[in-house]
């Protein structure tokens, strides 16, 4: 009740007074008009009548509009409580129903526009829960590419960098946020390519690649690089992505490749030349004696011999690599394979003066595999020891069992030039040859592939090669030995 | 008097049937396994002319060929590049090597007495160099 105005409480309870008493004035009046009561009789009863009645009206008029706005004050107090605006209900004839209906109709505009906001709100909600989930997937996509990506923004500072880029630039994402990029790249070239592709988007196409070499501990590295603008509509670019391709390998196999071609080409050409220059002598009778004659028959057929070998290896190594190799396993003795090789390398090795040394374990160590397969290899690693060992030095093969891992090693040790660091992870690979050691001896790069795709793929076994510049090298291979 | 021509191969059988055929032909020849012995021939006796093969172990013919540049009396030799192709060489710096004529393997003997015949008699004639190989050898044809 204390809720009402006072001054508008006290203010009613002066008007009802006051109308109390004017009326208790008539009645009075009206009273002595009649003679109903003797003049001189006190006033005090009637007014006192009065004033009570007029108190009691003004009281339980008071006390009907304290109900309805309590009602009221209820009602909004509820709807604040349960955060939902609704409609205000008094009874029919209630003193405040004429203030309840404009109250009602603007509380439903305010429950239709809340609805509204709250539909809004759980569209807006999911939406941005995408876009969180959606931004997530990218960076992870991002991240997880092998190519290294930099992005930049406006000032050429750093916002994203991936794992790749990380590593290519020696640097961790965590304190390098925002940072110039000249900072972090530390490479001028790619620093002013960012640079012009930021402030030359608006006028070219907004992406540009280039070829660019990146030199790391010593070592220069191809990249292609792709650079494109970030831009929104037609505005001034918000920033730059850059991928950078390590393609050194790519480059190192096609020059491989070329190289390659080049040493078949020489390699199957020099026979060849040698059979159509001796044919061609014969022809021409330049051939005066039988025992020239003889021996120009002898190169002819000898140089197709090789031509012939030449070939044969270069299809071994196809096809033990596509898998249409015919294996013919058998039982064996690796030193007796050894023995064989080694008497074929012999001359190879007399010719340069090198001592050809060899221990070997008795016959009887065996394992299974197919003869000539294996006598391939021994014979490859036999005489590239000799044909990379200079003059006077020597090479030393051994057979021997180990027992207790169950396996029979070959190795060949030589006193040669040795094969660089750089060179060794790839001294297997096809067609690789060690550029150092090119004019020390011919090849086609073929030998050692041939070699590990014999013992490795075909066999089981292990070929592990050390070496060490300027001393020799060393080729080992390991052999399941034979149960039973 | 004869002239005398350096056989440089690391094949024994190619050096041994190119140099039979010049000897037929009347002409003196040396011959040198690689492209070091070659230089030391050009130092101690120069040729008349150099038949070289282009691919071989310690230095190319084309290296050796212009080694040889620096070599007192071989400066101006002719020469004759044997090759199985696929080699990027660029037709001036075989010029620039002195090589007047490239022959692609496999040659024939009598072709090789040929081009030989016409490179000296060109020299004879007092036309200097390369007239009669100007360089057949293009960058493709190496």
């Amino acid at each position: 009740m204390a809720s009402t105005g006072k001054f508008g409480s006290w203010w009613s309870i002066l008007m009802a007074a006051t109308a109390a008493l004017l009326l208790a004035l008539a009645f009075q009046m009206a009273l002595w008009g009649r003679s109903l009561l003797p003049r001189g009789t006190t006033w005090i009863l009637p007014i006192v009548l009065s004033v009570g009645v007029g108190f009691g009206i003004v009281l339980i008029y008071r006390w009907s509009l304290g109900r309805s706005i309590h009602k009221l004050s209820q009602q909004f107090q509820s709807m604040i409580d349960s955060r939902e605006a609704g409609l205000v209900m008094l009874p029919e004839g209630d003193e405040l129903a004429e203030i309840a209906r404009p109250i009602n109709a603007f509380l439903s505009t305010v429950v239709a526009e809340s609805n509204r906001l709250a539909e809004t709100n759980r569209e807006l909600s999911l939406e941005v829960r995408l876009a969180a989930a959606e931004k997530e997937q990218v960076e992870t996509i991002i991240l997880s590419i092998s190519d290294a990506v930099l992005v930049t923004n406006r000032f050429d500072e750093l916002v994203l960098a991936n794992h790749a880029a990380e590593a290519l630039f020696e640097f961790g994402m965590d304190g390098a946020k925002r940072k110039p990029i000249d900072e972090i790249a530390g490479d001028p070239t790619l620093v002013r390519l960012i640079r012009e592709m930021r402030n030359k988007a608006g006028t070219t196409s907004g992406r540009r690649m280039v070829e660019h070499l990146i030199e790391r501990d010593g070592e220069s590295r191809v990249f292609n690089v792709t650079l494109s603008a970030i831009r929104e509509g037609s505005q001034d670019p918000l920033g730059v992505v850059v991928v950078l391709h390590d393609v050194t390998r790519e480059r190192e196999i096609a020059q491989m490749k070329t190289d390659f071609v080049s040493s078949v080409s020489h390699e199957l050409k020099t026979p060849l030349t040698a059979i159509k220059a001796y044919t061609e002598m014969l022809m021409d009778g330049e051939a005066h004696d039988p025992q020239t004659r003889d021996e120009f028959y002898q190169i002819i057929s000898s140089e197709t011999d090789r031509l012939y070998r030449l070939i044969e290896n270069i299809l071994n190594i196809s096809r033990i690599e596509s898998g249409v190799v015919k294996v013919v396993r058998e039982p064996l003795s690796l030193t007796r394979v050894v023995k064989q090789a080694m008497d074929v390398a012999g001359p190879q090795a007399s010719q340069k003066g090198i001592v050809l040394e060899s221990r070997l374990a008795p016959m009887y160590c065996q394992v299974e595999g197919d003869h000539d397969m294996i006598y391939q290899a021994v014979l490859n690693l036999l005489s590239n020891a000799i044909k990379y060992t200079p003059e006077g030095g020597s090479v030393r093969a051994a057979v021997e069992v180990d027992e207790r891992r169950q396996v029979v090693g070959f190795e060949v040790v030589d006193t040669g030039q040795g094969i660089p660091v750089k060179a060794l992870p790839h001294i297997f690979d096809r067609f690789y040859r060690v550029k150092e050691n090119n004019g020390m001896a011919k090849g086609t790069g073929l030998g050692l592939t041939l070699v590990k795709h014999i013992v490795e793929t075909v066999h089981d076994g292990r070929l592990s090669v050390e070496s060490h510049e300027g001393e020799g090298s060393e080729f080992r291979f390991e052999l399941p030995i034979l149960r039973g | 008097m004869a002239h005398t021509i350096l056989v440089v191969d690391d094949e024994a059988h190619i050096r041994r049937v190119v140099s039979m055929k010049l000897e037929r032909a009347g002409y003196e020849v040396i011959t040198a396994g690689d492209g070091e012995e070659a230089l030391d021939v050009c130092r101690q006796s120069p040729p008349d002319l150099i038949i070289t093969d282009y691919q071989m172990p310690v230095m190319t013919g084309l290296e050796f060929c212009q080694g040889r540049r620096q070599c007192a009396g071989a400066e101006h030799i002719p020469a004759i590049m044997l090759t199985a192709r696929g080699f990027d060489v660029s037709t001036e710096e075989l010029e620039d090597a002195g090589v007047v004529s490239v022959m692609d393997k496999p040659f024939s003997p009598r072709e090789i007495v040929m081009v030989v015949e016409d490179i000296l008699a060109g020299c004879k004639a007092g036309e200097g160099v390369g007239v009669a190989g100007e360089v057949e050898g293009s960058r493709e044809a190496m």
